[in-house]
């Protein structure tokens, strides 16, 4: 025992006791194995959900080849016939065939129609929010906003099928259809209502709120000082906003708002809902039904498990794996923009 | 003759009143040094009239305070404020921390009106206009009064865009001069050559010294008549100091300085007046030589001699 002591304490420091060491030392240990853990687990989460996307939907891949990408017809062929076709060495039911490119496109145009009309709307309502609004109001505002955040997405899908849509539909598409002379998109027919731009304009309502709070605690610990030396130039409170407040937040709303798109993208209940559920054709105008491809996959997922030969389970996993690809690739390209702009007008990682 | 570098040598190590070198070679009021003003009046300085007369005697009042009481929410931090501030000339604003030097200079441009809760009385008047009731336009009174900050605070855009932004929003100059004015502004402070290649570049690259350089430069190419500085080097190092001390004495030809500075030694070297700021209020106000070799006040001995914060 007294050798073991003499072992381990250091010269001069004798005064503390070994059995403290050892215990900062566990502690550190289980500390440093819990970051380290942290760090690790949501990297493996991410590539074992990957691999397993991807080993699920290889079967179809091999099936489908790049078509996959451009056929428009999405067709899981005849279950209960005991005909089959091989092809690439997979078998598939007769007549199966699969094609994601209407849902590929449904699920872009939804969200990029939600990130344009969203995003603004969001970061102009954070604006006034921390700007224009006297700090009580801004805390009830702040509050329902919040609130607007935590609404199950299945509430907005039958807002939106019993409210919204048909609103649209009768008063608002007939104007906009209008417009359809100089913006082709625009035109007739309007529908029912239930469509690719309102399915749009429910997302963007879902991602507001994410955005728009983000938005404003960004914009809340924008500093002081770099703030006033606009206004003591004798800026306008707007110029001021313009080229220091949101210069400075730049990133992180650029963070928020791929936060927002990626919602959108992956978004289902709502967007199954009020879609139109518009399978197999690409939309003809901004009114059209389309489909997602997170709808599609909730929708299709029942019926494709009696496929006896498992490559409709394998189709909607592939297209899983396109979503996936999808936000992945558009997180990398803001990621880009982000370290691109940063590199010439902000204060990352460098005080003032 | 006592040469002005050997001045700022003695007021920069221990000193004494008594022993102070003086006058300053190119100041006129040698001879009002005399006896009779030893006795130090009351804090309520009523012998403010006179050293106000001194100061005009010297020059053109540019700005000019009458009673100015500042409010914050219930307390009052500024308690009926006298002071000239005189064109081509540097006032140094000096007292203990907390007296309200800030808030003082915060009131000259209007810029505590963003502070909720500010509430002014009084008078502010740029060459003779008051700044609170008959002024349409603050953007233009804060282009005229122009403020350099306790510390950098460039803009989080471009080196060439921090200046060109003020340029662009006064109409300094046309549109199509914004550049070559930059570089111009950029000379004028000895900043050009550090970042001429880097002008695209973010401004938070650069040193301290030069940010503040930078801020000075953006400041002045909207055309101040009249720069506020709120202890300007207090974040710089000794060279950067030099260099915006320098180049302030350099802009009296152009503008009124007023500086607050809580280093009395900085406010020796390079201040032709000072105004001595006590639990907000004027204590003292009179040239800068008769300050250092002739202060009135026991309250501003201590300051001057370090018995105070
Ligand atoms: N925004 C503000 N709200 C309330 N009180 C303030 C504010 N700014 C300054 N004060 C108070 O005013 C007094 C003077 O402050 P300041 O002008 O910053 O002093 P100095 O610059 O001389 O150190 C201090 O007591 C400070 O607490
Ligand atoms: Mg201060």
């Amino acid at each position: 025992m007294a050798t073991h002591l003499e072992k381990l304490s250091t010269p001069g420091r004798k005064d503390i006791p070994v059995e403290a060491g050892e215990e900062f030392g566990i502690l550190d240990r289980v500390l440093r194995f819990l970051g380290l853990a942290g760090a690790i687990i949501p990297t493996a989460a991410v590539l074992f959900i990957a691999a397993v996307l991807l080993v699920s939907a290889l079967p179809s891949i091999l099936f489908n080849g790049l078509g996959f990408l451009y056929h428009q017809s999405w067709n899981f062929g005849n279950f209960y016939s005991s005909a089959t076709v091989t092809h690439n060495g997979i078998q598939a039911p007769t007549g199966a065939s699969y094609g994601a490119l209407p849902i590929i496109i449904g699920t872009l145009l939804t969200s990029i129609i939600a990130f344009v009309i969203g995003v603004p709307i969001a970061v102009g309502s954070a604006l006034i929010l921390v700007e224009k609004v006297p700090p009580p109001l801004r805390r009830t505002l702040s509050f329902f906003l919040e609130l607007l955040a935590g609404i199950p997405s299945v509430v907005y899908g039958l807002w939106g099928l019993i409210v919204l849509g048909p609103f649209l539909a009768g008063h608002i598409y007939p104007i906009l259809a209008r417009l359809g002379a100089i913006i082709p998109w625009l035109g007739p027919p309007v529908g029912s209502g239930l469509g690719l731009l309102t399915a749009g304009l429910i997302l963007a309502v879902m991602i507001i709120p994410i955005v728009a709070s983000t938005t404003r605690d960004l914009l809340s610990q924008v500093p002081v000082l770099p703030r006033e030396g606009a206004v003591a130039l004798g800026l306008t409170s707007w110029e001021s906003v313009r080229l220091v407040s949101l210069p400075w937040v730049f990133s992180g709303i650029v963070g928020a708002s791929i936060l927002g798109w990626g919602r959108a993208l992956g978004e289902t209940m709502a967007v199954l809902i009020v879609s139109g559920n518009g399978a197999n054709f690409l939309p003809q105008n901004i009114y059209s039904p389309v489909s997602t491809i997170a709808a599609t996959i909730v929708a299709l997922l029942d019926s494709a498990e009696s496929d006896p030969t498992g490559l409709a389970v394998s189709a909607l996993a592939e297209a899983g794996l396109i979503l996936m690809l999808i936000t992945l690739a558009t997180n990398i390209l803001a990621r880009l923009m982000v370290r691109r702009v940063s590199s010439t007008s902000l204060p990352i990682g460098r005080g003032v | 003759m006592v040469k002005v570098t050997e001045t700022m040598n003695l007021l920069s190590t221990e000193w004494e009143i008594e022993r102070l070198p003086f006058p300053r070679p190119d100041d006129k009021t040698v001879d009002r040094r005399n006896g009779s003003h030893r006795t130090p009046p009351p804090i309520e300085s009523q012998n403010y009239l006179n050293t106000q007369q001194a100061m005009l005697d010297q020059g053109v009042s540019k700005v000019q305070l009458t009673d100015l009481r500042v409010r914050f929410g219930e307390r009052e931090i500024l308690h009926g404020i006298n002071a000239r501030f005189i064109d081509q000339r540097i006032t140094a604003l000096i007292g203990p921390t907390g007296c309200g030097k800030t808030t003082l200079l915060r009131t000259l441009n209007r810029l505590n009106e963003l502070v909720p809760g500010f509430h002014v009385e009084g008078r502010v008047e740029l060459d003779g206009m008051d700044i609170y009731r008959d002024v349409r336009d603050v953007r233009d009174v804060r282009r005229r009064i122009g403020m350099l900050f306790q510390r950098p605070n460039p803009f989080p855009q471009s080196i060439e865009e921090n200046i060109a932004i003020g340029l662009r929003a006064h109409h300094i100059v046309p549109r199509g001069e914004v550049h070559d004015e930059v570089e111009r502004q950029l000379t004028e402070v000895g900043l050009w050559e550090a970042v001429k290649d880097k002008l695209s570049e973010s401004p938070f690259g650069l040193s301290g010294g030069q940010q503040q350089l930078l801020c000075l430069a953006r400041t002045l190419a909207v055309r101040p008549e009249v720069i506020l500085l709120d202890e300007p080097t207090s974040s710089l190092d000794p060279v950067s100091t030099q260099r915006v001390e320098d180049l302030l004495v350099a802009l009296k030809s152009r503008v009124s300085i007023v500086m607050v500075t809580h280093n009395v030694q900085q406010a020796a070297r390079i201040s032709d007046y000072i105004v001595f700021l006590y639990e907000g209020r004027v204590v003292e106000a009179n040239t800068a030589t008769e300050i250092f070799v002739n202060a009135r006040n026991k309250v501003t001995e201590d300051f001057l001699t370090g018995r105070m914060g």
